[in-house]
């Protein structure tokens, strides 16, 4: 049986020894970086590790546009580390991002040709503009929802072979992913990684780190992180809910609320990029708008609220989509609720699936029915 | 009297201030804005230190002869019940009745909010000046702990110096009988 063992060793310890050894096995390293805390602290053990080997590695950013202001900085600060020892792999191009706050305009594309007046900020100029790779062999994941992030991710990695992709994953953080990741070696008789195709591993030296290791050892290297968690602190918001990537997919809308308190000037930019913005920020946590967790008082079940915003849904095009997906689930309050937050979240994508079950609430009456 | 502007001449009817008795001032029944209790204290606070510095806006309702609230509905709360005054400074607008709900929504809505950053600089600020923690969270209506907070320049990291380092743990096959 696979378990966890404890080893008599601290996990900064153990994280140099696994970069060390990723290393002496590859001769081609990427480090992924997102600008939040744990890609920082990866990014620095990797680059300290090159600048005493003599070696650089690459440092992939595939950026989203719609970020924080204050994640673009991290990603300056990290390439600006040991510049001697860095290969930038900063990709700025085209490829279609979630927006949740828009009815109307339910996809932005990145960096959009044409839209440069309007983008939220320019390209930098050391960035990777197109696609690196060979576009009649480019793959998509799904062609409804178009060619999206993780598509120019898929791409980027089978571009190259035999690397070393060193992601800042940790159990503790994505419990489920790990069980998902370490079931198997990825590489000889490595568990925390992944293997890909030609020859490439995602690696993750920090899977066994805590929480507050990752702010220790920030603390001990003087590194700077993204100002988002300062601000977040202030805010007295979890540090744990904080994410710094896209701002308009379906999972990070909420963070629109406070932008205009932490960074006015990337809400002003937002807000004439794309359409939904202000709704974000004054709806992102309304319980009765966005979270759609209360029934608007107006309708008297989910089912007449979901009725109600279908046979209202703006875009004749995707309208099908729902009403496809829906034929196939059970017609109960319960999944009501959940079609209801694909609906005014415009998830035509899926990304929020519904758990298809009878509604547990139902029963519960059942049950007490049959003993009173 | 009236300012011209770029765009065209703009009123002024806070020229026209007039104080009239606190009964004939009703509010009115579409009113979306809601205030939490820290911060009706903190515009009582305002109301005591700084004075009345807008009047309520109202239209007049001939039917039941009261001047209808248009803006200040919290303000004149504050003035009613809070400090139980008799008279209250109004301005009377002739706005038919969506002029005056799209006029509630304006007043309500049109405002900034305070950017964290220069919050925190503003808290130090007073407390260079020699304000105690409890009088800026009393003067600024904040809770001690949100003064606490923007107090804290050194930043997360710090909070976290005097951890220790987890033990690391690896995935092992082990016999199944452990």
């Amino acid at each position: 049986m696979l378990r966890q063992v404890y080893i008599n060793k601290t996990v900064l310890d153990a994280a140099r020894e696994r970069v060390s050894y990723v290393f002496d096995e590859f001769d081609n390293i990427i480090v992924s970086v997102s600008g939040g805390k744990d890609s920082t602290v990866l990014a620095h053990l990797a680059l300290s590790e090159a600048h005493r080997r003599e070696r650089r590695i690459g440092v992939f950013f595939l950026d989203e546009e719609v970020v924080y202001d204050s994640t673009i900085k991290q990603i300056e600060y990290i390439l600006s580390l040991y510049p001697k020892n860095t290969i930038p792999l900063w990709i700025q191009m085209e490829f279609a991002l979630t927006n949740a706050t828009s009815l109307i305009e339910s996809q932005l594309i990145c960096w959009e040709a044409g839209k440069h007046k309007i983008w939220m900020r320019p390209k930098q100029a050391n960035s990777i503009k197109f696609p690196p790779w060979d576009r009649k062999k480019e793959t998509i994941r799904d062609k409804n929802k178009g060619f999206g992030f993780y598509d120019a991710l898929d791409n980027f990695q089978n571009s190259r072979e035999n690397t070393a992709f060193l992601v800042g994953l940790r159990a503790t953080e994505s419990p489920n992913r790990w069980r998902a990741v370490s079931k198997n070696p990825g590489y000889k008789d490595v568990f925390w990684c992944t293997k890909m195709k030609h020859g490439n591993v995602s690696m993750y030296p920090l899977y066994d780190w805590n929480f507050h290791d990752i702010w220790k050892y920030i603390y001990d290297n003087q590194l700077k992180y993204s100002n988002i968690y300062d601000y977040m602190y202030k805010k007295g918001m979890g540090l744990q809910e904080i994410r710094v990537s896209s701002l308009i997919h379906e999972k990070s809308f909420k963070a629109l609320v406070e932008l205009p308190e932490f960074e006015p000037k990337t809400y002003n930019r937002l807000l004439k990029r794309i359409k939904g913005i202000s709704i974000g920020n004054l709806y992102g946590k309304d319980s009765k708008m966005l979270r759609v967790s209360k029934l608007p008082k107006n309708f008297k079940t989910w089912i007449a609220y979901r009725d109600f915003l279908l046979a209202t849904y703006p875009d004749p095009e995707r309208k099908p989509i729902f009403e496809k997906r829906f034929v196939r689930h059970l017609n109960n309050r319960y999944v009501a609720r959940q079609q209801c937050r694909q609906l005014v979240l415009n998830d035509y994508e899926n990304n929020l699936p519904v758990d298809n079950k009878p509604d547990p609430r139902e029963a519960m009456i059942e049950k007490w029915r049959a003993l009173l | 009297m009236i300012i011209k502007t770029k765009k065209g001449p703009v009123k002024l009817p806070l020229l026209d201030v007039r104080v009239v008795p606190i009964g004939q001032v009703q509010a009115n029944n579409y009113n979306p804005n809601a205030v939490a209790s820290n911060n009706m204290d903190l515009l009582e606070e305002s109301i005591l230190s700084n004075g009345f510095c807008f009047a309520i806006v109202t239209v007049w309702d001939p039917d039941s002869e009261k001047y209808i609230i248009v803006d200040g509905f919290h303000r004149y709360l504050i003035f009613r019940d809070y400090l139980e005054a008799k008279e209250l400074p109004i301005i009377v607008l002739e706005h038919d009745i969506s002029q005056r709900m799209a006029a509630t929504v304006q007043f309500n809505r049109a405002r900034g909010v305070h950017q964290v950053e220069l919050m925190g600089d503003l808290v130090q600020a007073l407390v260079q000046q020699g304000v105690d923690d409890e009088d800026i969270a009393q003067r600024l209506g904040m809770e001690a702990e949100e003064v606490f907070r923007l107090k804290q320049i050194t930043g997360i990291a710090e909070l976290f110096k005097n951890q220790l380092y987890s033990k690391a743990w690896e995935m092992q096959e082990v016999p199944d009988d452990i």
